[in-house]
């Protein structure tokens, strides 16, 4: 007891340091190179969080002996307006899903990202994928993602649906409107598209009209800055986005994209312009999809292609480990695992994957990529996370007021050359 | 002076010297830094780049900040007055013991217990197009009172403001009870002989005596309101198209999403600032009064 004082200033003391340290520590602006010892676990950051990608990448992650991962799987849209946090942190998650092309290049042109180009080469695991699939993983010359899956958009209906209201799919605008407006005269709504915390859904539509009226350069070109969101060409995209609003179910607005399936699914909307991961929130074999229509038979054919994968953070204390990890996720074996489980209608990167076990829903998405002059990511991907935020604002903004058509193109490309322009 | 500063021991200095160190490194500091990062242009990698005052040049010609900052205006007079008239209601209706009267108090203060979050997430299945609010009203014959509340960017804020004054008023009416409780209840009772109308007797009767739990209501709302974010952030994460955006939000967005760490600071800034005005012109006038009385 005596020296009971004694050990509560050395108590104090040591509280002192911490508060003393707290004052060093804070130096927020002081250059950040933390090169500590490599860390004994590997910290995989997911935004898979929808519960069956969810399962299957722990079940995949399970079978990584080598390192202890820890899996951290996060809701996607905290995951996206965290993600340039999470790059930014003094100790960030070493390995990280997310998505391929300008979006990827552009966290990898900021230095947040890991060069993973070992795995291209040689006997690396990525070195046997498509050149298309490296140059959109490429960034000055360097790969800083690796992809592991990808999907097809497509606009999609319940089979049993259409028999009963006696329709069929639409190949070009003028049969698509008239599809929109036989369903509608059955008193259901054409179209269902959920856009209220799930916004960029609303470019769905916009990056298919582009695609079909001006083309995938153009589409390209626009979202990489090179021309300007008021252009005549992105006016008449509006004008064919303003003919299939009065189809769309205006409560999508308030909801996700995942609860706009259910409308679709209780046969009380039509189709959904939406990705193949549609199949997770309605499996069963009633769902199919076709084409978005042709609106100019002489613009080439694109569809949108969207690359998942993996990055690793630049600052991540166990570069070699990461590289080990993300190369494990992108064998073929564990690549066909995590479609498997997952329930998706994902489709492999490489080329060892034995695809002809997948149902008929794939083969079709396959073989419409494969007749396709050209592919594209998809609005965020293409351009930014930033330019995505500009984009939905504009878009919603459209949903309710297409009138004020002149002004929002104009506010969007003033909103655009302010994230280009940083 | 130099004596009683004498006989305070040394191990006292000791523990005044820890918190005094704590706040210092974990909160005067980092406040400190953000002052110094409103004037800079910092994506966080590398160093900051100083650029005077461009951020808050910026920010006058930012159409969204502006409306962010006329949101913040109407969130901080409409959550502060409706929690505060509605506290008080209840705190003076549910005073006087009766039968059953701490059920309806705790029932009230209960949402207190979630946090803003939860609040959040409860109240957008409410609003959604086919949730309780709109079934009540079809159900009352109020068929073309139906919105959908969260997406209709009239509406929006006022929704989200009503979810968290549900939230708050049980708050503030915890706060007035204690304040009541304080009260002299003979002068309640001197002032009913004499006469003196319920209105009267709250009016002229238990106000003043409430001055100090006055004090302490308004730090707190200006505070809280100035500072909301994660309620809106649940429910509309400032859409549709930034109707329901306050400054809180756009800070968030432009700080960890866009990265522009410099412009975010400056938002903060303009916070911080708010916040001073509103506390120190109320406490001003607060201890005016005092001395006056």
């Amino acid at each position: 007891m005596i020296s009971a004082p004694v050990s509560r200033r050395g108590f104090l003391a040591g509280l002192g340091g911490i508060g003393a340290a707290g004052i060093l520590g804070a130096c927020a602006t002081g250059s950040d190179d933390s090169s500590g010892a490599a860390s004994a676990t590997l910290t995989l950051q997911s935004s898979l969080s929808d519960p069956d990608p969810k399962a299957a990448l722990t079940e995949v992650v399970k079978g990584y002996a080598k390192t202890p991962v820890t899996l951290n799987t996060i809701a996607i849209e905290t995951f996206r307006a965290q993600l340039p946090t999470y790059l930014n942190s003094g100790n960030p998650p070493d390995v990280l899903t997310w998505y391929a092309g300008s979006v990827a290049r552009d966290y990898a042109s900021k230095g947040f990202l890991l060069d993973l180009s070992d795995l291209w080469t040689g006997n690396g695991p990525c070195a046997g994928f498509s050149p298309a699939l490296k140059e959109l993983s490429t960034n000055d010359g360097k790969q800083i993602f690796v992809p592991t899956n990808w999907y097809w958009w497509g606009l999609f209906y319940k089979k049993s649906a259409f028999q009963e209201w006696g329709v069929r799919p639409a190949e070009t605008w003028d049969e698509f409107i008239t599809l929109c407006k036989t369903i509608k005269s059955k008193g259901v709504h054409p179209l269902t598209m959920g856009t209220g915390s799930t916004q960029w859904v609303a470019s769905g539509w916009f990056d298919y009209l582009n695609l079909r009226v001006n083309g995938a350069d153009f589409h390209r070109e626009l979202l990489a800055g090179r021309h300007s969101f008021d252009d005549p060409k992105v006016k008449t995209v509006m004008d064919h986005y303003r003919q299939i609003l009065e189809f769309i179910d205006p409560k999508g607005r308030s909801y996700s994209w995942q609860d706009a399936v259910t409308p679709l699914n209780a046969k009380k909307a039509g189709m959904y312009l939406i990705g193949a991961f549609i199949t997770t929130a309605m499996p069963g074999d009633d769902l199919d999809f076709f084409r978005v229509p042709v609106i100019d038979k002489n613009v080439p054919l694109a569809e949108e292609a969207p690359t998942d994968g993996y990055f690793a953070s630049a600052k991540s204390r166990n570069a070699q480990g990461a590289k080990d990890l993300i190369g494990y996720l992108a064998a073929p074996e564990q690549q066909q695992k995590f479609i498997e489980l997952s329930k998706s209608s994902n489709l492999p990167t490489s080329s060892k994957v034995d695809t002809t076990r997948f149902s008929p829903l794939v083969q079709k998405g396959i073989k419409m990529l494969g007749e396709s002059a050209s592919l594209t990511q998809f609005f965020n991907r293409d351009s930014s996370d930033q330019l995505q935020t500009v984009a939905d604002t504009a878009l919603t903004k459209f949903l309710d007021a297409p009138e004020d058509v002149d002004k929002i193109l104009a506010d969007w490309q003033a909103g655009a050359k302010k994230v280009l322009g940083r | 002076m130099t004596t009683t500063l004498r006989r305070v021991p040394p191990v006292v200095w000791v523990f005044l010297a820890v918190p005094a160190a704590v706040e210092l490194g974990m909160v005067f500091w980092p406040a400190l830094n953000s002052f110094y990062l409103s004037f800079t242009q910092w994506n966080g990698l590398g160093a900051a780049k100083p650029v005077g005052l461009d951020n808050f040049r910026a920010l006058g010609s930012d159409e969204i900040f502006l409306g962010a900052l006329k949101n913040n205006v109407l969130w901080a007079v409409g959550f502060g007055g409706l929690s505060v008239l509605t506290g008080l209601a209840l705190a003076v209706a549910l005073n006087r013991p009766r039968r059953g009267v701490g059920l309806y108090r705790s029932a009230i203060y209960l949402p207190m217990v979630f946090s803003l979050a939860v609040t959040g997430l409860f109240w957008r299945v409410q609003y959604q197009p086919d949730g309780t609010i709109n079934t009540v009203l079809g159900g009352l014959g109020l068929g073309g009172w139906e919105k959908q509340w969260l997406a209709d960017p009239d509406t929006a804020l006022w929704a989200v403001l009503v979810a968290a004054v549900w939230r708050q008023a049980g708050y503030v009416m915890v706060l007035y009870l204690a304040g009541l409780k304080s009260t002299d209840p003979s002068l309640d009772d001197a002032s009913a002989v004499d006469g003196a109308s319920p209105w009267q007797r709250f009016r002229f009767v238990t106000w003043p005596q409430l001055r100090g739990v006055n004090t302490v209501v308004f730090a707190v709302t200006v505070i809280d309101s100035l500072r909301t974010f994660d309620i809106v952030w649940a429910m509309t994460q400032g859409g549709p198209y930034h109707s329901s955006e306050l400054l809180s939000t756009y800070m968030f967005q432009q700080g960890f999403t866009f990265l522009n760490l410099g412009y975010a600071s400056a938002i903060a800034v303009v916070i911080f600032a708010m916040a001073l005005v509103f506390i120190i012109t109320y406490l001003v006038r607060a201890t005016k009064n005092e001395v006056e009385a």
